[in-house]
């Protein structure tokens, strides 16, 4: 009968087994995610605004409709839409270009790719100290090479109000298209090759095979890159603080830049957090938006 | 008929291909030159930041920027992040690769628990970052290896469940399945077995995470003042100030890069399935 016992026990433990396994992880996200979360959704609802020493007091959806009204938050949502359509396209553009041109077969060309992606591996505040020598007005080798070349006289990269946010961009692009290539290059290479030779027997044109087998094929990959990207255009922040602060004036800003200035140097606690909760909102419907896309 | 194409296609695509290692070449120099950049200036003498024409290669290597990065704190800043990576990176492969044990094995939660993890990742630091800094500041954790380790396992934890979780799936139970038959706990059976068996993709998992950490900004600078100071707050503190120190900053990027690059090259086969959370089976 003991063993009886002891058997029903050990059953008992054994269906407990995954959840024993998947605790810690879920207990942990939830104390470090979960409840930071609600408490900031409570946060959102109130004027907190510490600088000022004055106590939280409970505002309904005033925060929401300030920020509405907010010239600079609707700027900074602005300047993330450009990096999304300047930066990320072109990151894709000639990502695939230099994936197509890689895809063939040579010696070390999982080196060169490894190369190729060290951009997008070190650090984004070592690349904004970089980048920020090379667009320097007077002693920087970009508008050396642009001057010796007679292309421009040289420009103010990164105080023109024009050209902050362009440089910006540049710089992201810079970091991000050797992503963009590798991950391309993989999609690439895991295509059946004898599906692509079938159409060629079959006389379908290059052009054809491109638009037919390889891009179909590649759909979901580049949904996911694509992804990928677009939420990091929310996370832009190291080279914004490195190359131009959101400067000149606030032409600049990202959401994720002004997000840390009204928490961290306005310190309105409420606001920044009302602020971070309409990003993730944008998140969620971009992110559903793109996995429907992958569904059909 | 097709025997006398081949010759004359052969003939032209080895043209065309060496047209398209030249382009790939351009487009090589052109992501490299920047960091390339960055080395020389940090073996630059002090004059030559500012000359014009910009000196490209400095006339005496000399290793005093280095030297003098060091002597402003980018001995500690190494030191603290080494520390803070490496304890986030354990912690997250330990807690990590439990759980994603349990979601290959017994497809526990189903999809919808799954997502849920990996919705953390997706998170904008930013939102994350402003309650952790209210509850961190009441613990008494801000300026401590403390809020960083625990900030980053929260994002290394998601990263570690979704790439040991591909490794697990592609790891046949049948193993496991035979030593449970030979009265193996599920434990044993886990750590003996199924861990050893996926051990490359453990240590890729754990190279990314210290990676993630290592060039982590916001909220280095947002959690930290004087007395932890992770790598590229020390960076960028070298930009303010009434002058910008290029050579040190230089010096202490190429340091921080430098670690950087030979883990990239040792997770040359890795790199696409990290870089997609797993989404792409590199």
């Amino acid at each position: 009968m003991g063993s009886e016992k002891s058997r029903i026990r050990s059953l008992r433990i054994r269906r407990l087994t995954p959840l024993f396994f998947i605790l810690p992880c879920i207990l942990i996200l939830l104390a470090v995610s979960i409840f930071p979360l609600l408490y900031s959704l409570w946060l959102s609802f109130n004027s907190w605004e510490l600088a000022m020493g004055l106590p939280k007091r409970f505002i309904g959806l005033g925060n929401y409709i300030r920020l509405f009204q907010d010239v600079r938050f609707w700027l900074s949502m602005k300047n993330m839409g450009k990096v999304l359509l300047f930066g990320v396209g072109s990151q894709f553009l000639i990502g695939f270009t230099l994936a197509l041109l890689l895809n063939r077969e040579f010696r070390s060309r999982t080196l060169v790719a490894t190369l190729f992606l060290l951009p997008t591996m070190i650090a984004p505040v070592v690349i904004g100290c970089t980048w920020r020598q090379i667009y320097h007005y007077s002693y920087g080798p970009l508008n050396y090479f642009l001057q010796a070349t007679r292309l421009s006289g040289g420009i103010n990269w990164l105080a023109d109000i024009k050209l902050a946010l362009p440089s910006i961009i540049i710089s992201d692009t810079w970091e991000w298209t050797p992503f963009m290539m590798v991950v391309l290059l993989a999609g690439l290479q895991s295509i059946p090759v004898d599906l692509q030779e079938v159409a060629a027997i079959d006389g379908a044109s290059r052009w054809q095979i491109f638009w037919h087998i390889t891009l179909p094929f590649l759909k979901p990959i580049i949904i996911v890159v694509i992804l990928i990207r677009a939420m990091d255009a929310f996370k832009l922040f190291d080279l914004v603080v490195l190359l131009t602060r959101g400067g000149p004036g606030s032409s600049s800003e990202t959401v994720a830049y002004y997000n840390y200035l009204s928490a961290f140097k306005h310190f309105s606690m409420g606001y920044a957090a009302a602020m971070s909760y309409i990003q993730l909102v944008v998140i969620i419907i971009i992110a559903n938006f793109f996995l429907r896309f992958l569904r059909e | 008929m097709d025997k006398g194409k081949k010759p004359e296609k052969g003939k032209r695509s080895s043209k065309s291909n060496t047209l398209i290692f030249v382009v790939i070449g351009i487009f090589l120099v052109l992501f490299l030159s920047p960091m390339l950049w960055m080395v020389l200036t940090g073996f630059k003498h002090r004059g030559e930041f500012f000359t014009y024409p910009p000196a490209f290669i400095p006339k005496h290597f000399d290793w005093s920027n280095f030297l003098g990065g060091i002597k402003l704190g980018g001995g500690k800043a190494i030191f603290d992040i080494l520390i803070i990576a490496s304890s986030s990176a354990l912690i997250s492969l330990v807690v990590g690769s439990l759980a994603a044990y349990s979601l290959s094995r017994f497809k526990i939660g189903g999809k919808n628990l799954a997502f849920w993890i990996l919705s953390i990742r997706m998170l904008p630091p930013i939102a994350a970052a402003l309650p952790l800094f209210i509850l961190y500041s009441s613990l008494h954790l801000l300026d401590t290896y403390g809020a960083l380790i625990i900030t980053y396992s929260l994002m290394n934890i998601p990263f570690a469940v979704w790439m040991l979780k591909g490794f697990f799936d592609e790891l046949p139970p049948s193993l496991e399945e035979s030593a449970l038959v030979d009265g193996c706990g599920r434990l044993a059976a886990f750590y003996k077995i199924a861990l050893p068996l996926i051990a490359p993709g453990l240590v890729a998992t754990t190279l990314f995470n210290f990676i993630f950490s290592w060039n982590e900004f916001l909220f280095a600078l947002v959690f930290t003042r004087s007395h932890v100071t992770p790598l590229t707050v020390f960076i960028a503190g070298l930009i303010g100030g009434h002058e910008i120190l290029w050579g040190e900053i230089a010096a202490v990027g190429t340091m921080a890069s430098l670690p950087i690059i030979v883990l990239a090259i040792f997770l040359q086969r890795y790199l696409v399935r990290g870089l997609t959370m797993g989404a792409v089976k590199g």
